[in-house]
């Protein structure tokens, strides 16, 4: 009987033997390398040299609009209160806030998961199908391995490309801030105010991390959906195609249909759960973010469990 | 002999009305060259996707060394290798990658067992090419390469022969011989050309529409070939209206290019002679043949045979 661990080798296997795969991963590399670039060369068309003198007048113009400015209601003073705090704290502590450091290239890293997300859903929607689309589903299905863990096999395989490139991205981008600025600036702390007006450092690490637990939530649903629509096509470039356009459309479907109570229900109008973060609004107003994770949970079991009835249950006659 | 290697129990595969495998009943013996013939459509492939697991048995059973299919499929699979239809492979791997990928879903083949697999079907000029620079035959034989790997006690080839050339069916046949005489292995080959499982096979099922016709050994049938008597003469109506008078005239045939043909032995030959010649009938030849298996099992099924 065959061991999970060898099953996943030999997925392993098909997807980096594959020359696509290597072009997936340079053109990953590649836009990361060219984001940094672009950062780097944004920053450097402002003047720093007098950073401390333009924070003090931007405070200074702050003041006079709060004691001048009537028609200012509470929320707004004491937003302008914080900006003029946090300046100061940024003066006191010699801090020049518009300074790239390293982690800020991560930081936009974060948000170039979609490509990692749209690559690795390429990977899945071709996991199953494309075994049909060459034929081979036959020698592979008939083995001593059950079709549950072949489809486990594969599953893991794809999950641990997402995380390869996931980790790639990063270093990338790490790398790239690290050349572009040095590595000094691994310490600076990311600087928000509380509710209580207290200012707090944070490590940008964190920051960073976190922007990335979020994108790999939407990349597990993503690719999961991928997973399941590669069982239900025998043919790996419909199920890539579907995989995509579903990816792509959803949002902005769910966007415009936003007047809608039933939208609330839909993957997409849940699957960014950044909108629950403070100072972000949700889609719907009657949605929250406990509400979110388990309609995420559903929707994730639903995957599984349609994608496990697909490959299992049917006949191989191809 | 010992316990049958493949039993099969009232096999059947419905789609929709139609059964188009209908309650297959029958044991293979271990170490034997077993044919599943059959015309075109006949089933089975169908009957092969079953016993390997790729479709489900819409009733009945299939033990594989007595280890259920359809309960204990893992366990059973073990005991086979098997290639269903066309055999693909992964054609951006190299030939040997492709044997790395199935051997590694079993336990203790080894690298030198690859090897050894590779260099039985001559593959080892070209095993570290990548496989879409492989000829048909060339695939074909990595198909069998990959299927006896793990040396299963059960080999199932979809039309083997498919695509090689004669020197590569005459080695394949060598070589399912070489399998069963040492490994003590059974093999299931398909085909709807006879000439080929005459070659290869102890014993065929003949399969049409689904149904099992007959098993048979093939050694037997060969013995108990029927013979007939062909016989040529100047005046064709005559001979035949006396032929029907002397012989059980549902016996008597008259053959596409003019000939009478009797089915009889040829002990008959010397008083058909006899009678013609008294009966001054002009004869221009007289002689007994055996009807070839391809005939005798054209008349089994009906003629619907694809030879
Ligand atoms: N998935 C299916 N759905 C419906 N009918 C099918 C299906 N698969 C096969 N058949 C039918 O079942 C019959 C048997 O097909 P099968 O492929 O088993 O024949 P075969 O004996 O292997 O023929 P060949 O010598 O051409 O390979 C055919 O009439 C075929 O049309
Ligand atoms: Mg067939």
């Amino acid at each position: 009987m065959s061991s999970l661990g060898k099953l996943i080798r030999n997925e392993n296997m098909k997807i980096y033997r594959r020359p696509r795969t290597w072009l997936m991963i340079a053109f990953l590399v590649l836009a990361i390398g060219l984001m940094s670039g672009l950062m780097k060369w944004d920053a450097g068309s402002d003047d720093h040299a007098d950073w401390q003198q333009r924070l003090s007048q931007q405070n200074a113009q702050l003041q006079q609009e709060l004691q001048d400015n009537e028609k200012l209601d509470a929320d707004e003073k004491t937003d302008i209160g914080n900006r003029i705090k946090l300046n100061a704290y940024y003066l006191d502590h010699d801090i020049d806030p518009n300074e790239l450091s390293l982690w800020n290239y991560v930081n936009t890293s974060a948000s170039l998961t979609i490509l990692v997300t749209i690559l690795t859903v390429i990977i899945a929607a071709d996991m199953i199908a494309a075994e049909f689309s060459w034929g081979t589903i036959k020698l592979l299905l008939v083995g001593p391995a059950s079709r549950s863990k072949i489809m486990l096999s594969k599953y893991i395989a794809t999950m641990g490309f997402a995380l390869l490139l996931l980790l790639l991205s990063f270093a990338a981008a790490f790398g790239a801030g690290g050349i572009l600025e040095g590595f000094g600036g691994l310490s600076r702390p990311e600087l928000t105010i509380a509710a209580n007006g207290a200012i707090r450092e944070s490590s940008m690490i964190a920051d960073a991390l976190q922007k990335y637990g979020f994108a790999v939530i939407s990349l597990l649903m993503y690719v999961t959906m991928a997973f399941m629509i590669s069982a239900a096509f025998r043919s790996s470039s419909m199920a890539i195609a579907f995989s995509l356009l579903f990816m792509l459309i959803g949002n902005s479907l769910s966007a415009l249909l936003s007047g809608y109570g039933w939208v609330k229900y839909l993957l997409f109008s849940n699957i960014d759960l950044t909108q629950y973060l403070a100072g972000a609004s949700p889609l719907r107003p009657d949605m929250t973010l406990s509400f979110s994770i388990l309609m995420l949970a559903a929707y994730y079991v639903v995957f599984q469990f349609v994608a496990w009835l697909l490959f299992t249950k049917r006949d191989v006659a191809a | 002999m010992s316990d049958p290697v493949l039993q099969l129990r009232n096999l059947t595969k419905t789609v929709g009305r139609r059964n188009i495998v209908d309650d297959l009943t029958f044991d293979i013996p271990a170490g034997e060259v077993f044919g599943f013939l059959g015309p075109n459509g006949a089933g089975k492939t169908t009957t092969i996707r079953m016993i390997v697991g790729l479709i489900s048995m819409s009733r009945g059973e299939a033990l594989i060394k007595g280890v259920s299919v359809r309960h204990h499929f893992e366990l059973a699979m073990t005991h086979v290798g098997a290639i269903v239809e066309n055999p693909e492979m992964y054609k951006f791997l190299t030939g040997y990658q492709n044997l790395v990928h199935f051997a590694r879903r079993h336990e203790g083949v080894t690298k030198t067992r690859i090897d050894e697999v590779v260099a039985l079907l001559g593959l080892q000029n070209r095993i570290h090419e990548k496989v879409k620079r492989y000829s048909l035959g060339m695939r074909q034989r990595l198909g069998v390469a990959q299927a006896i790997l793990h040396r299963p006690s059960l080999l199932i080839l979809d039309e083997p022969t498919n695509g090689l050339d004669p020197a590569g069916i005459r080695e394949l046949r060598d070589y399912l011989r070489k399998l069963t005489k040492e490994e003590g292995i059974s093999v299931i080959v398909s085909s709807h050309l006879l000439s080929e499982m005459e070659l290869m096979c102890d014993r065929v099922a003949i399969i049409q529409a689904g149904k099992l016709v007959d098993i048979r050994s093939l050694q037997e049938t060969r013995d108990s070939a029927q013979s007939k008597i062909v016989i040529e003469t100047g005046d064709l109506p005559a001979a035949q209206r006396l032929l029907a008078s002397a012989f059980d005239p549902s016996l008597l045939t008259i053959s596409g290019i003019g000939q009478l043909e009797l089915a009889a032995d040829k002990s008959a030959v010397p008083h058909i002679a006899r009678l013609l010649v008294s009966a001054e009938i002009d004869v221009l030849g007289i002689h007994a043949v055996q009807k070839s298996l391809e005939e005798q099992f054209l008349e089994i099924t009906g003629g619907e045979m694809v030879v």
